[in-house]
C-alpha cells in the first residue's frame, strides 16, 4: 500500500488562488479528514488529486510516484461523491462492479461485488436501478463503488452531507472500521468539525486554500493553531473577549467585561504581547451564584437545550454576551437570574488580535 | 488537445460555410455572368449602386418586408390564440397541439403544392368554397391581386404551428402564483392577460418572432414552389430573385451582391436574436 | 383564468373547431384525392363521398404515369428512395461528427468550441442560396455536382448545427462528477463517452437525429440546386410532376400522400422533443 503526498500544490481558477502552498502527507491505512468552511478549497483539493484539473504548482506523489499528468484512470484513485454519481442507467449491482471490470478478471466480479454490498449492508437492493434508491442505500453504493477496487488512495468528498442525520450518526460509527479495512490512504472531505473529529486519525483544516493547521482530532480542539480554526470547532462554538493580558504575581492577569480573572501561570511569557483574543469554550464555563475572586458576573438572558446540554446565552456589565454549555441536569439557573461566571485558567486560549494565531502554549487538559 | 479533435468536424463544416460565404462576398463586388465569362472583373460596389436606381430591386425589397410583416404579425397573433385555447393541459388539447404539429412537419415545398391543387381554379376545393359566397373566378396565386394573399397564407398554414408550440411551452411554464393571487383578487382578465401573462411570455414571444421574421424573410420553397415569384414580379422576394438572377439570368455577381443584403439584413435581425436566445438557453440550462 | 360561462365555452369550441378545420383540411382533403380517379377530382360540386381507388398510387409504383398525351415515364419511387437515402446518410453523418463535438464543447469550455458553435448558430439563420449558389460553382469543379456524396455534405449545413446545439444541451446537463466516476474506476475518456455519456444523452441524441431526419427529408432548395432528375429528393420530384403538363391530378395527390407520410409518422413518434430541437434547445419542453 502507499502513501499519499502533496507537496506544495497550488492551485488558481483565474483570478481566485483555490490552493496555497499543501503540503499533506497521509500514510497507508490512515484516515486525514479535510476539514474546512464551504469555499474554502476542499473540493478543489480532490480534484486535483483525482486528475480532475492538474495543480499550477508543486507535486502529488502517490507511493513516491509523481501522478501528476496522469489521467484519472491510472491513478489508483477510488473516489465517493458528495452527489454520489452513481451511473443512473445502471444498476447498483452493474455500478459497484464497474470499478472492478476494468481492472479484474470476470470470475471474480461477483464475489468481490457480493463480499463488499455485504460489508455495506445492501445486498437486498443490487438490482435496483440507482432512481430506486434511498439516499442512504446511494451512499452505501457508492462508497461500495470507491472501495471495491482497492484503490491506494481513497478520497471521500463529504459523503455525509446528502444523508439524513440518523444514517450520517450510524455511519460516522461504521465509516472508520470500514475505511480500515482498506488500509488504503484516506482523504475525508467534510463540512462538519464532528464528523472529522469521529472519523479521522488526523484533521487538516483548511481556510482560504492554506492549510492551517494538520493534527489528530483532540490536539486542534484544545490547541487550535488561529482563533479562526477554534471557532470552526465546537458547537456552540469558542467564547472570545478582547483582552490585554499583563503579568501579575506569578500569574497572568487580564481583565474581562471590567473584571480582573487570572490566566495560566505558564502564559507568563506572553505578558506583553499587546492585543489579545481571550478564548474560553463554553463547556469550560462554571456558572455559580457565589461572587468571589476571578467570577465575571452575568446575567442570564435565555436558556436553550442544545444535544444533552443546556446552552445558556449570558450577558456581562458591558453588554458583551457569552454562552455557556452546562449538564442538563446540573444546578439551573433560570432566565434573568445574575450569577457569577468562572473559568479554570488553564482553560483559556489566547489568540493575537492582529494575526489571530495562538499565542502561548497553555498546559491543558486533553478534550475528552 | 482532445476537444480540437473531437471538434475538428465540426470546423470542417464550419469551413465548408465559410469558404463559399467569402467567395459570394467577393463575387458581389465583381462584374461575374456565366455566360459572359471574358467580361468577368473587379468592379468595386457597382452592383449595390446598381439596385438603388433599379426598380426591381425595390420591389424585391417591398415585397420581403411586406411579406414578412404580414406573416410573422398575422402567425404570432394566431398562434398566441390557440397557445392560450390551449393552454389548459387536458388530455384533449394536448392530443391538438400535437395533429397541429403535421403542417410544421410537412415539407413546405410540398405544403405549397397541396395548396395549389385546393386552389386550382377548375376543380380546387377551395376555389369550389369561395364560390359558394359567390366570389366566383377567384385565381388565388395566378392574380396579381391575391397572390400575395395566398402565399401568405400557406406560410401561415406551415408555420403557425411553430409560434403555438413554442408560446404554448412557455405559457405552461409560467408560475401559477401570480394567475392564482390575482384570480383570488377579482382582477379582471383583461388586465390580468396583458398585465401579466404578456410581459411574462415576452421572452418566448421575442425568440418564436425573431425565429419566423429571419426565416420568413428568406422564404424560398413556398413562394417558388407555387408561383416561381410570379404572376409577374409580385412575388419576386430576395432569395427566389437571387435564384433567379443566378440560374436564368446567370448574373452571379448581381445574385451575391443580393444576397449579401438580404445577409446583413437578417445578421442584423440575427444578432439581435441570439442574443436574446443564448440568455434563454442558459436560463433554461439552470446556469444563468 | 378560467372561463367557464356558457359563452366562454361556446366561444372557445368554436375557435378550436375552426383552428382544426384550417390546419387538418388541406392533409385531409390530399388524403382523400389520392384515392379519387381523375373523373372524381373534376366533379363540381365534389363529392365527400365516393368510391375509393388505389390506381394512382398504383402508376406512381410502377412509374408509369397516365396523362392526357398517354403514359409518361416518371420514377417517383426513385425520388422517394433518394429522399431516404439522403437523409438517413446526412443524419448519419452528422451524428458521426457532431456527437463528440457536442461533447467537446459542452465539457471543454474552450474558444475554439464556442466560435464554431456561434458560426453554425449564426449561419443557421443565414440565407442558405447566399452559400449554396457559389458552392454550386466549387463543386462543378470538384467534380461534386450531382453527386450522393455532395448533397449530403450540404445536408450537414442543415443537420449538424441541430444536432450540436440539442445534444451539447443534453450534454451540459449530465453530471461531469458521473463521469469522473466512470474514469476513476480504471476507464479511459473514450469508455466513459461511450458507455457514459452517450447513453445518458440517448434522448436528446435521438431527438436531433429524428429532427435532423425531418429537416432534411423537407429540404427543397439544396436539391434543388445541387442535384439532376435522378438524385432528387421528393421535394424537388413532386414539383417536377406539377410542371410536367397534363398528370392526373390524383396521382399528384398521391406522390404528396407519399412525400409527406414518413415525417409525419416520425413527427408524431417524436412529439415530445420537438419544441426542444425547433427551438434547438432555447426552450424545454
Amino acid at each position: 500500500m502507499a502513501r499519499l503526498e502533496l507537496n506544495a500544490v497550488g492551485k488558481s481558477f483565474g483570478p481566485v488562488r483555490c490552493a496555497e502552498d499543501l503540503s499533506l502527507a497521509v500514510e497507508p491505512g490512515e484516515i486525514v479528514a479535510v476539514f474546512g468552511p464551504s469555499g474554502s478549497g476542499k473540493t478543489v483539493l480532490l480534484r486535483m488529486i483525482a486528475g480532475m484539473f492538474e495543480p499550477d504548482e508543486g507535486d502529488i506523489l502517490v507511493g513516491g510516484q509523481s501522478i501528476v499528468g496522469a489521467p484519472p484512470e491510472r491513478r489508483g484513485i477510488g473516489m465517493a461523491f458528495q452527489n454520489f454519481a452513481l451511473f443512473p442507467h445502471m444498476s447498483a449491482q452493474d455500478n459497484i462492479a464497474s470499478g472492478l471490470r476494468a481492472r479484474a478478471a470476470a470470475g471474480e466480479v461477483a464475489a468481490r461485488v457480493k463480499s463488499i454490498s455485504r460489508l455495506l449492508k445492501i445486498e437486498h437492493v443490487l438490482g435496483h436501478m440507482p432512481r430506486e434508491l434511498s439516499n442512504g442505500q446511494k451512499q452505501r453504493t457508492a462508497l461500495a463503488r470507491a472501495l471495491i477496487g482497492n484503490p491506494e488512495v481513497l478520497l471521500l468528498d463529504d459523503p455525509l452531507r446528502n444523508v439524513d442525520a440518523k444514517l450520517r450518526y450510524e455511519m460516522r460509527l461504521e465509516l472508520p472500521s470500514l475505511l480500515r479495512r482498506s488500509s488504503a490512504a484516506v482523504l475525508y472531505v467534510t463540512q462538519d468539525y464532528r464528523e472529522a473529529m469521529a472519523i479521522a486519525d488526523r484533521i487538516a483544516v483548511l481556510i482560504g486554500g492554506r492549510l492551517v493547521q494538520v493534527a489528530r482530532p483532540e490536539e486542534i480542539y484544545a490547541r487550535p493553531a488561529s482563533v479562526a480554526v477554534a471557532r470552526l470547532f465546537g458547537d456552540p462554538s469558542i467564547n472570545l473577549a478582547e483582552v490585554e493580558p499583563v503579568a501579575g504575581q506569578g500569574s497572568l492577569n487580564a481583565e474581562v467585561a471590567g473584571t480582573p480573572v487570572r490566566l495560566d501561570a505558564a502564559d507568563r511569557q506572553v505578558a506583553d504581547h499587546g492585543p489579545c483574543w481571550l478564548g474560553v469554550r463554553p463547556d469550560d464555563l462554571l456558572i455559580s451564584r457565589q461572587a468571589g475572586e476571578n467570577a465575571i458576573p452575568a446575567r442570564v438572558v435565555a436558556i436553550t437545550p442544545m444535544h444533552e446540554k443546556a446552552v445558556l446565552l449570558l450577558r456581562f456589565s458591558d453588554g458583551s454576551e457569552w454562552l455557556a454549555a452546562l449538564p442538563q441536569n446540573s444546578a439551573m439557573a433560570s432566565a434573568e437570574d445574575g450569577v457569577f461566571v468562572r473559568f479554570a485558567p488553564e482553560a483559556a486560549l489566547l489568540f493575537d488580535r492582529a494575526t489571530g494565531l495562538r499565542v502561548g502554549l497553555p498546559h491543558r487538559r486533553q478534550a475528552a | 488537445m482532445l476537444p480540437y479533435l473531437l471538434s475538428l468536424p465540426a470546423l470542417l463544416v464550419c469551413i465548408a460555410i465559410l469558404v463559399p460565404f467569402v467567395t459570394a462576398a467577393v463575387y458581389s463586388l465583381q462584374r461575374y455572368r456565366l455566360n459572359l465569362p471574358y467580361l468577368r472583373g473587379f468592379i468595386g460596389v457597382d452592383n449595390y449602386i446598381d439596385f438603388l436606381s433599379d426598380p426591381a430591386f425595390w420591389n424585391t425589397l417591398r415585397i420581403s418586408l411586406t411579406y414578412t410583416a404580414l406573416t410573422v404579425v398575422l402567425e404570432l397573433l394566431l398562434g398566441l390564440g390557440i397557445a392560450l385555447l390551449l393552454r389548459r393541459p387536458t388530455r384533449f388539447h394536448n392530443a391538438v397541439s400535437i395533429v397541429l404539429l403535421l403542417p410544421l412537419m410537412t415539407a413546405p415545398a410540398i405544403a405549397a403544392l397541396m395548396w395549389k391543387l385546393m386552389t386550382n381554379p377548375s376543380f380546387g376545393i377551395l376555389s369550389y368554397l369561395v364560390s359558394l359566397f359567390g366570389v366566383h373566378d377567384f385565381k388565388w396565386a395566378s392574380d396579381p391581386s391575391s397572390a400575395l394573399f395566398t402565399v401568405v397564407l400557406v406560410d401561415m398554414w406551415v408555420y403557425t404551428p411553430f409560434i403555438m408550440i413554442l408560446l404554448l411551452a412557455g405559457l405552461r411554464s409560467l408560475p401559477r402564483q401570480p394567475f392564482e393571487a390575482a384570480a383570488l383578487d377579482g382582477v379582471p382578465s383583461s388586465f390580468v392577460f396583458f398585465r401579466i401573462t404578456l410581459p411574462m411570455l415576452a421572452p418566448y414571444i421575442i425568440t418564436a418572432s425573431l425565429f419566423r421574421l429571419l426565416d420568413s424573410i428568406q422564404q424560398f420553397d413556398i413562394i417558388y414552389a407555387m408561383t416561381q415569384g410570379g404572376p409577374g414580379d409580385r412575388l419576386m422576394v430576395f432569395q427566389v430573385q437571387a435564384y433567379l438572377e443566378f440560374f436564368q439570368y446567370t448574373n452571379v455577381g448581381r445574385s451575391a451582391a443580393l444576397l449579401m443584403i438580404l445577409w446583413l439584413i437578417t445578421n442584423i435581425l440575427s444578432n439581435i436574436f441570439i442574443k436574446n436566445w443564448l440568455r434563454l438557453r442558459a436560463r433554461a440550462h439552470g446556469h444563468a | 383564468m378560467d372561463h367557464s360561462s356558457l359563452a366562454g365555452r361556446i366561444f372557445r369550441g368554436v375557435a378550436l373547431a375552426l383552428v382544426l378545420a384550417f390546419f387538418m383540411f388541406p392533409i385531409v382533403w390530399i388524403f382523400l384525392m389520392s384515392f379519387q380517379t381523375n373523373e372524381q377530382i373534376l366533379r363540381i360540386p365534389p363529392h365527400i363521398l365516393f368510391e375509393p381507388t388505389l390506381a394512382n398510387y398504383q402508376a406512381l409504383i410502377s412509374g408509369q404515369l397516365r396523362t392526357a398525351a398517354g403514359n409518361l415515364e416518371i420514377s417517383f419511387m426513385r425520388n422517394l428512395i433518394n429522399s431516404f437515402a439522403l437523409s438517413s446518410a446526412a443524419v448519419f453523418l452528422a451524428l458521426l461528427l457532431g456527437v463528440p463535438a457536442a461533447y467537446a464543447f459542452a465539457r471543454f469550455k474552450f474558444r475554439l468550441g464556442e466560435t464554431i458553435a456561434f458560426t453554425l448558430l449564426s449561419f443557421r439563420f443565414a440565407p442558405p442560396l447566399l452559400v449554396l449558389l457559389p458552392l454550386s460553382l466549387y463543386y462543378q469543379q470538384l467534380g461534386l455536382n450531382d453527386t450522393y456524396f455532395g448533397i449530403v455534405w450540404v445536408y450537414q449545413l442543415i443537420a449538424l448545427p441541430l444536432i450540436l446545439w440539442i445534444v451539447r444541451g443534453y450534454f451540459e446537463d449530465i453530471s461531469p462528477d458521473i463521469e469522473h466516476a466512470y474514469r476513476l474506476a480504471g476507464h479511459t475518456w473514450r469508455e466513459a463517452f461511450t458507455r457514459i455519456a452517450v447513453p445518458l444523452a440517448g434522448p436528446g441524441i435521438a431527438a436531433a437525429g429524428l429532427l435532423s431526419f425531418i429537416f432534411c427529408w423537407n429540404n427543397f432548395v439544396f436539391a434543388l440546386i445541387l442535384a439532376s432528375a435522378d438524385k432528387q429528393p421528393v421535394t424537388v420530384g413532386a414539383l417536377a410532376f406539377v410542371t410536367a403538363s397534363g398528370i392526373q391530378y390524383g396521382q399528384i395527390a398521391a406522390a404528396i400522400v407519399l412525400s409527406v407520410t414518413p415525417t409525419l409518422l416520425l413527427a408524431l413518434y417524436a412529439q415530445r422533443y420537438l419544441v426542444e430541437g425547433l427551438s434547438l434547445g432555447a426552450v424545454k419542453g
